[in-house]
Parts: C-alpha cells; structure tokens; sequence
C-alpha cells in the first residue's frame, strides 16, 4: 500500500473520531425498547381508529369481537360513509348527494365548496355519458348560480364545460377531468367531511405517527448510529452501521 | 357563460312545472307521497341558495311546516319519525344561511314545533329539530332567548348538559345568539354556565368550538365575568391556551378569539411576552386558511393589535405588514377577506411611524388605492380607514405621498357615495391627506373635492357634518390665502355661522375649529369673520355663552384669540364680545373660562387676553382700564401660581403687560 493511502485512511479516522457518534448495538437498543411500556389497548385503539377512518366496517367489526375495543363512533354510520364514497366512486353522485344529506342535511348546506365540487362530478358524468343538453341544462341550472357566488367556482365550471368543446376529450387539455382519479379526489372530500362533521378526525393517527417516526429516526442519525427501521412493512431492526 | 337561450327557456319552464308538482305532493294525505316529497324539495334545496329562494316564493316553507305540525299528531311510529325528521332538515335549510328563509320559517310557526321535537323519544328526530333550531339561532332574525325568565334558565341548562351533541352546541348557540347585556351575562355566570361551557372544552371537537365561543360571549366586556372564568378552576385558562395549538384550525382561531377577548376585557391576564407572540404568530397563520377561519382571523387579528402599541410592535417584528400585503396581492379576494385585511392592516399603522414606513415601501399603497373602488361597501369602507391610519404620517404627509391624483379621485368620488359608513370613512381619509404640509392642496380643489365637502358639511346626517367640517379644517390649515378664499366662498358666511350653532355639540366644536385654521395667519385672513356684518363673529359669541362643553370654549377663545391679534379694529371688536355679557349683567364668558378646571381653557383664554393688551398697539390701555372694571383684571391677578404651567407662564406675561400700560398709562 502506498504511503498515500496510508495518509488518507488515517486521514479518515480521525475524521471519524472528531465527530464520533454514539454507536448503540442491537442489544442495548432492545433493552431500551423493553423499558418502553405500551399498553395494549393503546395499540389496538390506534388499530380501531385506523380502520374506523378508512372505513374498513367489517374488519372493525370484527376486531372489535376479538380484541374487546370499542371503536369511538357508531359503526353503522361507518356503512353510510362508506356508500356515500361508493356511490361517488362509481359515478352515482346525485346518490351519493341524497345519503349525505339523510346522514346531515348540514354538511352540504354549510360547505359550499364540497357541494360544488359535487355538482361539477355530476355534471362530469353527464358529459362523459354523453348527454350533451341535459349537460349543459344541469350547467345552467344548478351551477351557474354558484359561478356567480364565487369567482373561483366560476373559473372551474369554464374548465368542465370546456370538456364539450374537444372531440377527443382524453387529449384535451382538461380532459384529467374525467379520469378516475377526479372521482377519487371528489369521494375522498366527502369522506373527509362527513368525518368531520361526525366530530372525527378526518385523518387516522397511523400515518402520522410513522412519520413522527421518519422524523425521529432522521434527527438521531446525526447524532447516533442504532438499529434503524428501515422497512416499515416489516420493522426490522436493522444492525447499526458502524 | 355563452349558452344558446332557447333551451333554457323550456328547460325553465319544465322546472317550474315539476316544482309545482313537488308542492301538491307535499301536501298529499297520504304519508308515503308525502314522505319522498318532503325529501326531494329537502335535496333540492341543501346548498342551493338560488333554490331555496325559488320554492320560498312557491311558498315551500309554510307547506312543510304544516307537514311537521301534522306529523306530531300522526300516530304510527316510524312513520311519524321520519315525517318529522325530513320536514324539520327541509326547514333547517331554508332558515341555513339565509335570512329571508329563517323569516318564513319563523312566520310559518314552525319555531315552537321544532322545540316541541327536542323531547321525542327517538334519538334521529332529536337531532334533527336541534340542527333546525340551531341554523335559526345562527341568524340575527332569531328571537330574541329571555335567560332571565327562571324556566328557560333550566332549559338552557338541560340542553347543555345533554348526552346530544347536536343538542349541546343548541345550548351555545342559543347563548352566543341572545347574550348581550351585562345582567345576561351575569345571569348566566351565576346560573353555573362558565363551569358547564369549561367542561365542554374537554369534549368533542364541535363541542370545543361550541364552548369556546359561547365563553367569548359571556366574558366580553364583563370584568368580572373573565375573573370568575380564571380563577373558578386552576384548568379553564390553560384549557384555552392548549386549544390555540388544536389540530383543528378553526378550533385554534376560536382559542385565540376567546383569548383575546379575556386579555381586551382585563387587561391584568395574559400579559405575559410568550403568550401574546404567540397569539400574534396564531393568527398571521391562520390568515392563511383559504375558508372562513382565515377570514374572520383577520378581524381577530385587529382586535388583538387595536389601541395596544406593544402587540403592534410585537406584529411588525413578526413580518405582519409584509404578510398582509401578500395576502392583498392575490386573485380574487373574498370581499369578506379583504375588508379583513385592510382593517388589519389599518390598525397595524395607527400608531408606530415604523409600519407606517414599511406599508409605504412596500407599496402597500396602490392595492389600497385599488379597493376604494371595489363594488362591495364593506371593502370601500376598510380602504378609506387604512387610509386614513396610514396618512397619519406627518413625514410621508410633508413628502406628499398622498395627494395624487390617483388616491385623491377615487378618495372624492367616495364622498358621494351611496352609503354613509363610506362618506364617514372616506371623510376620515379626506381630512388626514388634505393637512398636505407641502404641495398647494389644489389637486384635491381641482377634482372638485372641496364642493362636496361644503355639501356634506350641511348634510341632515350629524356624523357626516362633523366629518365633513374635519376635512375642510384639516383642508384650511396652513393654506395660502387663495385656498383660503376657495373654500370661504363656497362655504359661505351664513352657513359657516348656522354650523357654528349646529344642534350637536360635537358639529359646534368642529366648526370653531375650522374658523380657528381660518383665521390664523395674515391680516386680510381676519376679514373673514367680519364678511356679512359680521354674523360669524356674533354667532361665535353666542355660542361661547352657551358653550355646553370646554373643547367647544378652547376651540371658540382660539378664534377670538387670533383675531385679538389683528389690528385696533379687530381688538375692539373682540373686547365687545366679551364685554357683552358684563353690560347685560349677565356673568362674562372669559371669567367663567379663566375659572374653568380645564388648563386649556385657562391657557385659551389668557391668550386672548395677551393679545388684546399687547403694549405697543394704541389702544391697549383703555383695554386694559375695561378688563379691570369688569373684574377679569383680577381674576388674572389671583392665577399667578396656577397648578399648570403653561397658565402660571402667561398669567405672568399679562400681569406685565398690565404693568407696562399702567406706568405708562399714568
């Protein structure tokens, strides 16, 4: 070996130890973790509200059977929620309108822009059906007034009925309009609201926990070198890199 | 939007007819017709204003109420839930949002029915009269809830402390509705509200928001109110300050809002740097919510920062003019929004000369030229008083950043504007930027500014006088003998004098004033108070006598003064005012004034007195032989250690006048 390298890998070393982190093995680290108490039913309240936010009805039946955790809202009203996504997914919206409004005639009478982000779905579909006049009739009658409320309302009707003037609306410039994905962003707004106004967080508290974590795990790199978890799915313990 | 006209008109007209038959239906005998009808009109009017407006005419509302006072006698059980379930969430949404519809559902009758419906059994119909009630209560139209009557006292309670969290936001909004008075607010302290609305802050989300404000009610301007809250449990403050970090943003401004209400009513709590950073920062990023919240966090933002240096300092280190100013930059305000804005930002300028200079740097200035056109009054309104706010500056005034004719048009074109809130602000605005200490104040005559301030000076509304009459004395200060004469002649002698004597004392003051500022100076400006026989000088004299408050003497002696000062004619002339009285044998104005508790009244009339015995003019020592007959010699004489010494200082100035006359004199 050269003596260059010689140089350079000391070099390194001392590098190394002027900035020497903390190295935790993966011993010490379990240890820590055992000293960690989390309770149970903590666990399984995080589980619960997960599925109660998504909207998983059965498995939060079931869970509820098995692990004897109550979930914070009325079950029922989980299958509501969910035919009202349901209904917008698939292209229903003028249902998806009337069950919202049996669940609480106040979520729509007080949320202007998730009422208009409906009608527009609405009129979305009747133009992907084809259904030219009675398009343009729902566009005149039902959304115009709200153009007239709210500039920016007004700014995204011009957009929707700008769909009727392309021929080959899949290549034209608003044509995301009608993508699948505009029917997942409108069911998910009334998702979002209905859990509100059910006085539920609108988001389940998992993600935002392993984010927290991300965080948390991101900070201590700079100053430590432990068992990481670098694949969520699994939370493996990953042997420091030293 | 380009739609060809003829298929609207037939599809109109096939609305209409399908609406009618909605009605018949509606009132169908039989229950299952009835039911889908009452269902339909309910979506069809849900977040529909046109709608709600079209089948209130149709006369939708009395229908439905007649369906829901129906249904409560309906005997089959499930039927009757869902009756009344459908016709009540119709009725809710006629009266959501929406003033005439919360009229017909009041006139309807359906009010004491939907009360009725908050004791079924059945949980559904529970909650549907209580969201009714609830969208009524959020309207100004609601009646008026008596909490003093013992009875609804306990109702209020029992809604409060239901299991039903529609049923308990009911309770506050009924509270955030009909409280209003001190003795209310007492009643419902007193009752156990503060320690029930404390309880709910632990609740769920809606009851948070619900407590909250219902708090912020009964706390407002009630010292002892906010004394109770603080001290009634060690957790309630904290439980608020916690809610200002919520996850919830409207729950956040709701925190903050009661905050500042506590702090505004007394001043004692929450004084300390960290918490009020922080409410500063809390709201500057709720400003950013695109809904509701970030509309009203502006207004809560201006009750935090109004009359308070200290906070407006706290929000100029925090970057508050330059995060306004981008919220003014963008597309599309909301009117709501932006009236917000501006009045932030006016209340951000009122005081410190250092927003003042950044408001002005950053150009801040032509966005607020902007909205003094903006179609919406409210707009207007908040354009003109940030105006005015910042125009406080007397160095971008010397700078004349002001007088332009771009601020200057549309400011007069607002002075005849159709409502009144706008010709008050814009007065207010007037009146700063016409002080103008540099260029002739000719932009604002050209454009025909100064016409409309003498129109509005007569008009019938008192508040548009007094403003009026600031902006032409603010108009007349300094001002070249020209604008001077422009404005006495559009003005004229007789109905300069008629504001002098003007029903309202606050116009009186104003219009000495404005003689003040016109007086002041050379001697031909003198001449003015004797045009017409000299009916201004008389009613001057008249209203000195009578004069009901001291700033009307201060302003009134301050005209005699600067006339005292002009040559022999105008001396005696004054002396004959103020001797008026003594040869009526009435008691003489000056000595009451020399009297007065008030040091400026003292200093105005002394200084009067000064002037008219100045020795080098020639008839000073038959003044001074008549002042000393009428006894105000010595009242002088008794003034020489006077508390103020402004008075003690020229006191003695006269005394040796008086004394230089009299060696030589004898």
């Amino acid at each position: 070996m050269s003596l260059f390298w010689i140089v350079i890998r000391q070099l390194a070393e001392i590098e190394a130890m002027a900035t020497s982190k903390k190295v935790i093995t993966k011993e010490e680290w379990e240890k820590k973790l055992n000293d960690v108490k989390i309770r149970k039913e903590d666990m399984n309240k995080l589980v619960m509200n997960f599925l109660v936010t998504e909207g998983y009805v059965d498995a939060a039946e079931k869970f509820r059977l098995e692990s004897g955790t109550e979930p914070d809202i009325d079950l029922a009203t989980i299958t509501d929620r969910m035919a009202v996504k349901k209904a917008v997914q698939s292209g229903n919206v003028e249902d998806a309108i009337e069950k919202v409004n049996d669940l609480n005639p106040e979520i729509l009478d007080t949320n202007p822009q998730l009422f208009f982000h409906l009608q527009q779905q609405r009129l979305i579909e009747l133009i992907r059906n084809g259904k030219v006049e009675e398009a343009l009739e729902f566009a005149q009658e039902e959304l115009a007034p709200r153009g007239e409320e709210n500039q920016s309302f007004l700014e995204e009707l011009e957009k929707t009925v700008a769909l009727l003037a392309f021929e080959d609306v899949s290549n034209c410039p608003v044509g995301e309009l009608l993508d699948i994905s505009q029917r997942l962003k409108t069911a998910s707004e009334v998702n979002a609201a209905i859990l509100t106004s059910q006085s539920h967080e609108k988001d389940p508290k998992l993600p935002s926990l392993l984010k927290m974590l991300i965080w948390a795990q991101n900070q201590l790199d700079e100053k430590a070198a432990y068992p990481r978890i670098n694949d969520l799915s699994t939370a493996k313990l990953e042997d420091p890199a030293v | 939007m380009p739609t060809p006209a003829s298929p609207s008109a037939s599809a109109s007209s096939s609305h209409r007819r399908a609406s009618s038959d909605l009605m018949v239906r509606i009132g169908s005998a039989d229950s299952e017709i009835k039911l889908r009808a009452l269902r339909e009109l309910k979506n069809q009017i849900i977040g529909n204003r046109t709608k709600k407006l079209f089948f209130l005419k149709l006369g939708a509302v009395p229908a439905v109420s007649c369906a829901l006072a129906e249904a409560q006698a309906q005997a089959q059980a499930q039927a009757q839930a869902d009756l009344l379930v459908q016709s009540a969430a119709a009725l809710g949404s006629f009266a959501c949002g929406f003033d005439a519809g919360v009229r017909a559902v009041l006139d309807s009758g359906a009010f004491a029915n939907l009360v009725a419906l908050l004791s079924f059994p059945d949980d559904k119909v529970v909650d549907a009269g209580a969201r009714s009630l609830r969208m009524i209560y959020q309207s100004k139209l609601a009646p008026k809830y008596d909490f003093l009557q013992e009875e609804n006292m306990e109702f209020l309670l029992s809604l409060l402390n239901s299991e039903n969290e529609t049923v308990t936001g009911l309770g506050a909004s009924i509270i955030i509705h009909s409280c209003e008075t001190v003795v209310e607010q007492k009643a419902l302290c007193h009752a156990g509200v503060l320690k029930k609305l404390t309880s709910l802050l632990e609740g769920s989300p809606s009851q948070k928001d619900a407590s909250l404000e219902s708090l912020a009610t009964i706390i407002k301007k009630n010292p002892e109110a906010a004394s109770k809250f603080v001290s009634e449990s060690r957790r309630a403050l904290s439980s608020v300050t916690d809610l200002s970090k919520d996850r919830n943003p409207r729950t956040r401004l709701l925190a903050c809002m009661c905050l500042i209400v506590i702090r505004n009513t007394s001043p004692c709590y929450l004084q300390d740097i960290g918490i009020k950073t922080k409410l500063v920062y809390l709201l500057l990023e709720l400003l950013d919510d695109p809904g509701q919240v970030g509309e009203e966090a502006s207004f809560a933002f201006s009750s935090l920062l109004a009359q308070k240096e200290d906070l407006q300092k706290l929000a100029f280190e925090a970057k508050a003019i330059d995060k306004l100013h981008n919220h003014l930059q963008k597309h599309l305000l909301q009117p709501r929004r932006y009236q917000g804005i501006l009045l932030a930002l006016a209340e951000l300028c009122s005081k410190l000369e250092s927003c003042r200079s950044r408001f002005l740097s950053l150009e801040v200035l032509n966005l607020v030229t902007d909205a003094l056109t903006h179609e919406v009054a409210d707009v207007r309104t908040a354009a003109c008083i940030c105006l005015r706010s910042v125009s406080r500056s007397i160095k971008s005034l010397s700078a004349g950043h002001f007088m332009k004719e771009m601020i200057v048009i549309p400011l007069v074109r607002l002075l005849h504007d159709p409502s009144t809130s706008v010709q008050v602000a814009a007065l207010g605005a007037v009146s700063n930027i016409v002080v103008d200490f540099t260029t002739a104040k000719s932009t604002f005559l050209q454009c025909g500014g100064l016409k409309l301030l003498v129109q509005l000076s007569k008009s019938m509304d008192p508040i548009l006088r007094l403003n009026a009459l600031w902006g032409l004395r603010n108009l007349m200060f300094l001002a070249d003998n020209t604008c001077k004469e422009g404005i006495f002649l559009e003005l004229t002698a007789p109905s300069l004098s008629s504001l002098i004597c003007d029903p309202e004392p606050f116009v009186q003051e104003q219009a000495l004033a404005l003689v003040r500022n016109l007086v002041d100076g050379c001697l031909d400006s003198i001449e003015y108070v004797f045009a017409e026989d000299g009916i201004i000088l008389d009613a001057i004299g008249r209203q000195l006598q009578s004069a009901s408050k001291a700033e009307i003497g201060i302003q009134g002696m301050y005209v005699l003064s600067n006339i005292a000062s002009g040559n022999e004619f105008h001396k005696e002339a004054v002396m004959h005012q103020l001797l008026l009285q003594v040869n009526n044998g009435t008691q003489a104005f000056i000595l009451k004034f020399l009297q007065s508790n008030d040091s400026q009244l003292r200093t105005a009339a002394i200084w009067t007195i000064i002037n008219l015995t100045f020795p080098s003019s020639p008839g000073a020592s038959s003044r001074v032989v008549k002042l000393r007959n009428a006894g105000i010699v010595s009242q002088i004489k008794t003034m020489v250690n006077d508390p103020c010494v402004d008075v003690k200082l020229r006191v003695r100035t006269a005394l040796g006048q008086f004394m230089t006359i009299g060696d030589s004199s004898t």
